[in-house]
């Protein structure tokens, strides 16, 4: 029962804290505003009563953009796009934030500009200097010049109204002359009627014009909408495009690698072949070498031995001849010997 | 049956048909934000419901839940975090139909390898309340500042000494602390669902257990600024002693000083001495936990 009851104070309490949204934080107009990329915090608008910008790139892909006072409370934000951009104006107390996040194929952008609250007669200063400066071609956004053509009407409509009061305020403050002599025509109510009914009038015109004025803002801002989308299409499709391209050409590197990479094989299979025959010749005659060698030294040897055989041969030669002639002569000898040891 | 048991009933009944009518209004597309935000505000207990019941979801097949009131509280906590981002954000999508678009929030939040911080020694009464200032301080300067205080118990004019901070950048310290003792710290009490008795008992345990307290305080406070130190700038790692010292010697980098060393124990103990240019011989700090402001 305990728990529950904790839970649920709990739960009440959070609630409350989400919905009283940005009217919990306690920082003033004074105090810079935090803005975070993807929960990271990456730089401060710190307008004071000025105009602000932050401009952040980043190597990864923007999931969202928030803006948070200095105590930490959620004041906006947005989820960015998968691709292309987004934009979003934040309404704060004393400023209005303009965001823009972008994505490209790698990486993002965010822009923060941080725009002062104008006051109602800056307001109307802007107004009459955007019109006036309308003739010169400056690349302003369809919708503020829009909303300026109103503002201006506005004006106007303020400035006749005020011209319409000041006119009457006058005439009832203004001492009453002796009436003078007059005719028909210069009936006392005569003018006053005649200016109403042409202050009517421009009134009439002038609500014609604004009128005139929000169709054209609409128009403005369908046209916006459309040339948004189309530009984000077609940035999608740039990105195909490149993706394609990208992939086309790593197909190729990998092909040209891949051609390269059996043509290395083959050739090193046949030098692998080469140096092994090589090799296997270098033992060869290595071997022939040695054995040649072996030979050489067998014939030599044979040679000597020959050489000596011969002179033994010669030797036993002249020994055989000088051995014959004492043979022949023995024989008597014993003869003779045996002869005399017979009695 | 008793009439008062006939009302409840009837009551019930009321509600239920009431939360499938805004269920139903939930599922339809919206077209312009002004529809969405009063859609949106006349549905917000089913859509926090909604998400505290996904982030349940998701803890149960993670393995991480636990069924204790730590973990209700830890689920409530980051439905209303994501049903604040759902409110504020969700406006870039209309058209859209708000339901769907609260469960993709959700859904894409879950998908990341590290949703939001989970750790069993942070769902601890103690661990909870370092949890709420550690995490505050990556998102509020005004928790930032206050660190110094909790960690250490650091007064503003002591922290614009150690942090070695001139003009304007010292008066806004002050600020810092007015408006954490105004308005911060209750208001972060009240997000991470600690209530005052809470608070008490936390007070008398570090008054009986003071340095098992502190101990274990440095140790949470570790676990917290090891996950929450990644939502500093990029451009803010950790730098050696002989770094700091140049650059509190030259004067510069006066945010990268406040941001960091709030929230890495060991930088702010190698740096801790070189806000007071050999003035005086100052002991290393240590960590003396405070839980109020």
């Amino acid at each position: 029962m305990e728990r529950e009851r904790d839970l649920t104070d709990y739960r009440d309490r959070l609630l409350n804290a989400v919905k009283a949204g940005t009217r919990r934080s306690a920082c003033g107009t004074s105090d810079s505003i935090q803005v975070f990329v993807n929960q990271r915090r990456v730089g401060l608008l710190d307008g004071k009563g000025v105009e602000a910008t932050l401009q952040v790139q980043t190597d990864v892909r923007i999931d969202s953009v928030q803006l948070r006072s200095e105590d930490g409370v959620l004041l906006g934000g947005l989820f960015a796009p998968e691709y292309g951009f987004r934009t979003s104006r934040i309404p704060l107390l004393r400023e209005t934030i303009e965001l823009r996040v972008q994505n490209y194929a790698q990486g993002g952008s965010v822009s923060a500009v941080s725009f002062p609250a104008p006051s109602f007669w800056h307001r109307a200063r802007r107004a009459l200097v955007g019109v006036a400066d309308s003739t010169a071609p400056r690349p302003v956004a369809f919708a503020g010049s829009g909303m300026r053509a109103i503002a201006f009407t506005q004006v106007l409509l303020a400035v006749a109204l005020v011209g319409l009061v000041a006119d009457r305020t006058t005439g009832w403050m203004t001492p009453v002359r002796p009436p003078l002599p007059v005719t028909q025509t210069e009936a006392p109510w005569a003018a006053p009627l005649a200016e109403v009914t042409k202050l009517g009038q421009q009134l009439v015109e002038l609500s014609r014009m604004q009128a005139k004025a929000v169709e054209t803002i609409q128009t403005q801002q369908q046209g916006m909408a459309q040339l948004q989308r189309t530009m984000a299409k077609l940035s999608s499709t740039q990105e195909t495009v490149a993706s394609s391209v990208l992939t086309v050409k790593q197909e190729m590197e990998q092909r040209r690698k891949g051609a390269g990479r059996d043509a290395d094989r083959v050739t090193r299979v046949i030098m692998s072949k080469a140096h092994n025959a090589q090799e296997q010749l270098e033992a060869e005659i290595h071997s022939l070498t040695v054995a040649n060698d072996r030979l050489s030294n067998e014939l030599s040897q044979l040679d000597q031995n020959n050489q000596e055989l011969k002179k033994r041969l010669k030797s036993a030669g002249v020994d055989v001849s000088k051995a014959t002639i004492p043979d022949r002569e023995k024989p008597i000898v014993a003869q003779q010997s045996d002869t005399a040891q017979l009695p | 049956m008793t009439p008062i048991g006939m009302e409840q009933i009837s009551g019930r009944e009321q509600t239920m048909q009431d939360c499938t009518a805004a269920l139903g209004r939930l599922e339809q597309v919206v077209s312009i934000t002004e529809e969405f935000d009063r859609v949106v505000s006349q549905a917000l207990p089913i859509l926090l419901d909604r998400a505290t019941n996904s982030t349940k979801r998701f803890l149960r097949e993670t393995g991480q839940w636990g069924d204790d009131v730590a973990h209700e509280k830890f689920a409530l906590r980051w439905g209303a975090e994501y049903l604040e981002q759902f409110l504020v954000a969700g406006r870039s999508e209309v058209p859209c139909r708000p339901l769907f678009l609260l469960d993709s929030i959700v859904a894409k939040q879950h998908s990341r390898p590290e949703p939001f911080y989970y750790h069993p020694d942070l769902l601890t009464p103690l661990g909870r309340l370092i949890d709420g200032l550690v995490s505050r301080a990556a998102i509020s300067r005004d928790a930032l500042i206050a660190l110094y205080h909790h960690c250490f118990g650091l007064g503003p004019g002591q922290v614009i000494t150690v942090l070695g901070l001139t003009g304007p950048a010292g008066q806004r310290i002050y600020k810092n602390f007015k408006r954490w003792r105004d308005s911060g710290w209750q208001r972060t009490m009240d997000d991470m669902g600690i209530t005052e008795s809470d608070a008490q008992d936390l007070c008398s345990q570090l008054q009986r257990h003071h340095q098992q307290s502190n101990n274990e305080a440095e140790r949470i406070i570790r676990i917290a600024q090891a996950h929450y130190r990644k939502s500093e700038p990029d451009h803010y790692p950790c730098l050696s002693r002989r770094q700091w010292e140049e650059m509190f010697l030259e004067g510069y980098s006066s945010d990268y000083r406040i941001w960091h060393l709030a929230l890495c124990l060991d930088c702010f103990t190698a740096a801790w001495d070189l806000g007071f240019r050999g003035a005086t011989a100052i002991e290393k700090p240590r960590v003396e936990f405070h839980v109020r402001p």
